[in-house]
């Protein structure tokens, strides 16, 4: 290199996962969009089950790595046991346990309740009043979060707690019971315990239907079931993002607040089916859209 | 706002952290299932929305990941998957596409094969001709089936249905992707992709050479044989393999830039072998050689105007068929009368060349209440340009060959002389949602011959959207098949082309329930009835033994139906299936249409094994496939075949890899030979069973 050349920028690291598809080309994308913001100066470290943690160690080093994205559950897994200066970004997961979440930025793959809403208001501008039934093991801080942005929109979010499958259909058929079209709409989160696909998803599904209520999901697989929209994750920005929180690491003055941050590059689902019986325009939901069911 | 939040959280973190490690480990893929979607994440990866123009239909889509399921490596083995479509042969081993019983029996033009939108035909038999043999899957993100009559959008010979067969864009693979595939026959492939940015164009490139003795058969008497008893000669070479052998070299490029889109395709198959001989006498010698080059240019703006979205398609596709080897119409030693005999051979080269410009423009309405108004235009431009025809023989006028010298007779007795059609179309549909849960699609196509005349083909579909999970619709449309150049303008006393042809017709009513029986359970049902008229067909000139002209002088009448049903039993096994039926009368006779089965079941499971690991088997049943009238041999067999994929589902960095044993349990697969079958009585022998093994890798 030439000696006029600046000293080289640091780079990142990236930990992930041996996983199949589909998940390895999302991944893919993730990586490819880090690469982008990074320019380039992405260490790429793949970590199986038993990860050698003194070989890792050393790649860090020897790239000069003071910081590292970590994909999917192993990679925070292996990322605990990292030296603690090495500063970690945490991404291709939704949830975090608790005792993980105090030493790392945390990426969620859950989409932002914030960015919900506002497509929300868009193809339902009369909507008011959003309910929502969660596992505050799960979804608290989301819940948090979501609660100030509806009110930033004027929505009035309604959240019931829930922590078993019992207690969160009855809050559903309370909830359907409770509904007006036009000024309500039910958001279903990613939450495993409330949102059952074989207790909860029929029984909302043929409600809703029947009486032209708004369902809208943070999962899209539910928009080809028949919820309205979705947010999914557009890997490649989500990629980029994960560099941007990573390389501000480097940056002099404090570090970066630690916290759980929601998915803000994403993408629209939308089902043209329950669009068009709810009576909506088409045409404008179409055009945002990047994925439309159903696929016919 | 970001900073407020996080102080939020982080004073939240000092108290009760909300998050609970759950009740049991939870895998990586199942926290990623909630959020990637496997169709979602497919549809993703199969790239932007390639929605062809569409009206409401019967539509099979089938994916990338289901095509590596199969353990497919040609595009013919996935369309026998397709409900109510069964791939048969011609002598020559061409694919012929039987959708519902809608058939031809020598040429195939009832389907409609389209690349990307572009036809994928040649102009002479309106099949896909030399260069037909083995279509690379690798580079294919999804295929589209359209069942039904589809000429009110796309014209000419989207009479029994429409194919689409999509490839992959930059989008669909990224980086740099190669593969091989080894297999029995001698078979052996390798492939390159790349996916990148190219300055501010998204590019993608494809490479895919291959070659393979191909299934070798037996045949055991063919229309030689019959010679050898009634002169008294022994010619033939029955009992004889069939030669199914090719080499290919495919080149794919894909470039897109803001609004536009152009593509450009290279293929070439050579040293093809011509199955049970183009004349039904086994031909061990005739090699065919056929180049195809396509290139399209598309543009399209979605937003145009308020309410208004435009584009247009400009392609070019040119095709050149010419012989290797001299085809061997019959072998050494055959004689046709008693003066007229070959002691080399029956032998022909004929070679042509086609181009084909389309160019076509669109633009779609969304300003009316409640509708959706699309309408088109286009000019298409086809010209089989050049023509020579080298034989050794030349037809007498009651179609008898007699030997002559070896030299191109194309200003003498050519096979075809050069011929152009040139034809404008205009479309139109609505799609209106006139009542909440009903939604009426109407459209009509004009299309103007320069050679056959005009047509009008109409559709309606009518979608009701019962329940949640149930919708049901209601369709009915015309659609037309062009006469292909050789039914028009073939020079041969054997079937003589006749000029005044008009297109066939056909109408078909359909019916459609589509039931979400549970979240993991979707039903498919469909009832069809059709009639053809005018269909083209030779028949005998009046004085007798001087040959045949062909003539649009049949009709056809059948109904059927297809029931599909897809069960996602769990994240690891998936189980789907279908049953069609049709049955298909031919009105001169009153009998059976014959060819396509009556019965047609196919059963798929996909499982993953253990991490990284699927297993994929499918069954299909053909069964009760009557003879075509005039037609006295016994009814063919009905077959069943086994097929087995085992791959590994890494993803890259590692290899991936298939083993796929195709016809597991070896059975006798027979598809019929024409009738009335004197010719091979036989019928047409297919593969046995088969291993291919494939690696991947990225880099």
């Amino acid at each position: 290199m030439a000696a006029a050349d600046p000293p080289p920028l640091r780079g990142i690291a990236v930990l992930y996962p041996d996983i199949g598809e589909p998940y390895h080309s999302a991944f893919s994308k993730m990586i490819a969009g880090m690469e982008e913001q990074a320019k380039g100066r992405v260490t790429r470290i793949e970590i199986g089950t038993s990860p050698d943690k003194q070989d890792i160690a050393s790649e860090l080093r020897r790239q000069d790595v003071r910081v590292v994205v970590t994909l999917g559950r192993n990679g925070l897994k292996f990322a605990g046991n990292l030296d603690r200066s090495i500063g970690v970004v945490v991404g291709g997961v939704i949830t975090v346990p608790e005792a993980e979440v105090r030493n790392f930025t945390v990426s969620s793959l859950t989409p932002d309740p914030a960015q919900l809403f506002a497509r929300l208001q868009t193809f339902i501008p009369g909507a008011k009043r959003v309910f929502v039934v969660f596992d505050p093991g799960q979804n608290a801080w989301l819940m948090r979060l979501a609660k100030a942005a509806a009110a930033a929109r004027g929505i009035e979010l309604l959240a019931y707690e829930a922590t078993d499958l019992k207690t969160a259909l009855s809050h559903y058929q309370k909830i359907i019971a409770a509904m007006e079209t036009g000024k309500d709409a039910l958001w279903l989160p990613l939450d495993t315990t409330t949102v059952h696909e074989t207790f909860v998803m029929p029984m909302v599904l043929k409600e809703v239907w029947g009486r032209h209520l708004t369902v809208f999901s943070s999962n899209t697989a539910h928009v080809r079931r028949g919820a309205l929209f979705s947010l999914y994750p557009d890997a490649t920005a989500v990629g980029r993002n994960l560099a941007e929180y990573a390389l501000s690491y480097y940056a002099p003055g404090e570090p970066p607040l630690r916290s759980v941050m929601p998915l803000k590059a994403s993408l629209l689902s939308i089902n043209v089916r329950t669009a068009r019986h709810l009576g909506l325009d088409i045409v404008a939901m179409q055009t945002d859209a990047s994925l439309v069911f159903p696929e016919q | 706002m970001h900073k407020r939040i996080s102080m939020v959280i982080t004073l939240g973190m000092g108290l009760v952290w909300p998050f609970a490690v759950m009740a049991q480990a939870v895998s990586d893929e199942d926290e990623l299932a909630l959020v990637f979607s496997e169709k979602a994440t497919i549809s993703l990866a199969t790239g932007s929305q390639q929605v062809l123009r569409r009206a409401p239909s019967v539509v099979t889509v089938i994916t990338a990941d289901d095509i590596a399921a199969m353990g497919a490596t040609d595009l013919d083995e996935v369309l026998e998957t397709v409900p109510g479509m069964h791939v048969s042969r011609t002598a020559g081993y061409i694919s012929s596409y039987l959708i519902r019983g809608i058939s031809g029996g020598q040429t195939n033009p009832q389907v409609l094969l389209l690349q990307n939108g572009v036809p994928m035909y040649q102009l002479y038999r309106g099949d896909r001709g030399g260069t037909g043999r083995g279509l690379p899957v690798a580079h294919i993100a999804r295929i589209e089936v359209i069942r039904g009559p589809g000429s009110a959008l796309y014209g000419a010979d989207a009479f029994g249905g429409v194919i689409n067969v999509i490839t992959k864009t930059a989008a669909d693979m990224p980086g740099t992707e190669v593969g091989m595939l080894a297999g029995s026959f001698d078979t052996w492939g390798v492939w390159a992709q790349h996916g990148g940015k190219w300055g501010a164009l998204d590019v993608a490139t494809t490479l895919n050479v291959g070659s393979t003795a191909g299934f070798r058969s037996i045949v055991d008497a063919d229309a030689q044989s019959a010679r050898d008893t009634r002169f008294g000669t022994q010619a033939s070479l029955a009992p004889g393999p069939v030669n199914t052998g090719y080499d290919a070299v495919d080149l794919g490029l894909d470039m897109s830039y803001a609004k536009w889109h152009m593509r450009a395709f290279y293929k070439q198959r050579s040293d093809v072998g011509i199955g049970a001989g183009i004349n039904d006498s086994l031909d061990p010698q005739g090699r065919v050689r056929g180049e195809h080059i396509a290139a399209s240019l598309a543009w399209h703006d979605p937003a145009f105007a308020e309410r208004w979205s435009v584009g247009y398609v400009a392609s070019f596709t040119h095709d050149t068929i010419n012989m290797e080897t001299p085809l061997l119409l019959s072998p050494p030693g055959s004689r046709f009368s008693a003066t007229s005999v070959f002691p080399d051979g029956l032998l022909g080269s004929p070679s042509r060349k086609e181009r084909q410009l389309r160019l076509s423009a669109y633009a779609s309405y969304t300003g009316l209440p409640d509708q959706q108004v699309r309408i088109g235009v286009g000019h298409d431009d086809l010209h089989l340009y050049e023509t020579t025809t080298r034989n050794n023989f030349r037809l007498d006028e009651f179609g008898i060959p007699q030997p002559t010298t070896y030299m191109d007779y194309q200003t003498i007795q050519p096979h075809i002389l050069p011929q152009r059609r040139r034809l404008n179309y205009l479309y139109v549909q609505d799609e209106w949602n006139f009542a909440r849960n009903w939604v009426l699609t109407a459209g009509a196509r004009y299309d103007r011959f320069s050679d056959v005349g005009g047509t009008l083909n109409p559709r309606l579909a009518l979608v009701w959207d019962v329940a949640h999970d149930l919708t049901a619709k209601l369709m009915w449309g015309r659609a037309f098949r062009a006469p292909a150049f050789i039914e028009l303008y073939g020079i041969n006393p054997v079937a003589n082309g006749n000029a005044t042809l008009k297109p066939e017709t056909i109408r078909m009513q359909e019916a459609a329930l589509s039931w979400q029986a549970r979240g993991d359970l979707q039903v498919n049902l469909n009832l069809f009835r059709y009639v053809m008229n005018d269909v083209i067909h030779t028949v005998p000139n009046l004085a007798a033994g001087t040959g045949s002209i062909f003539q649009n002088a049949g009709s056809k009448h059948g109904r059927g139906m297809e029931l599909e049903t897809v069960w996602e039993s769990s994240r690891a096994l998936r189980i789907s299936g279908h049953y069609a039926y049709q049955k298909s009368i031919d009105e001169a006779t009153g009998q059976d249409a014959g060819y396509a089965p009556h019965h047609h079941l196919y059963g798929r499971a996909d499982w993953r094994v253990a991490a990284g690991w699927r297993l994929s088997g499918q069954i299909n049943h053909v069964a009760d496939r009557h003879r075509a009238p005039g037609d006295l041999r016994p009814q063919i067999a009905d077959y069943t075949t086994f097929d087995l994929t085992l791959r590994t589902d890494r993803g890259p960095h590692g290899w991936n890899f298939s083993a796929s044993v195709r016809n597991l349990f070896n059975a006798d697969v027979r598809e019929p030979s024409l009738a009335p079958g004197t010719a091979i009585p036989n019928d047409l022998p297919m593969a046995p069973r088969a291993l291919y093994l494939q690696a991947s890798h990225a880099l």
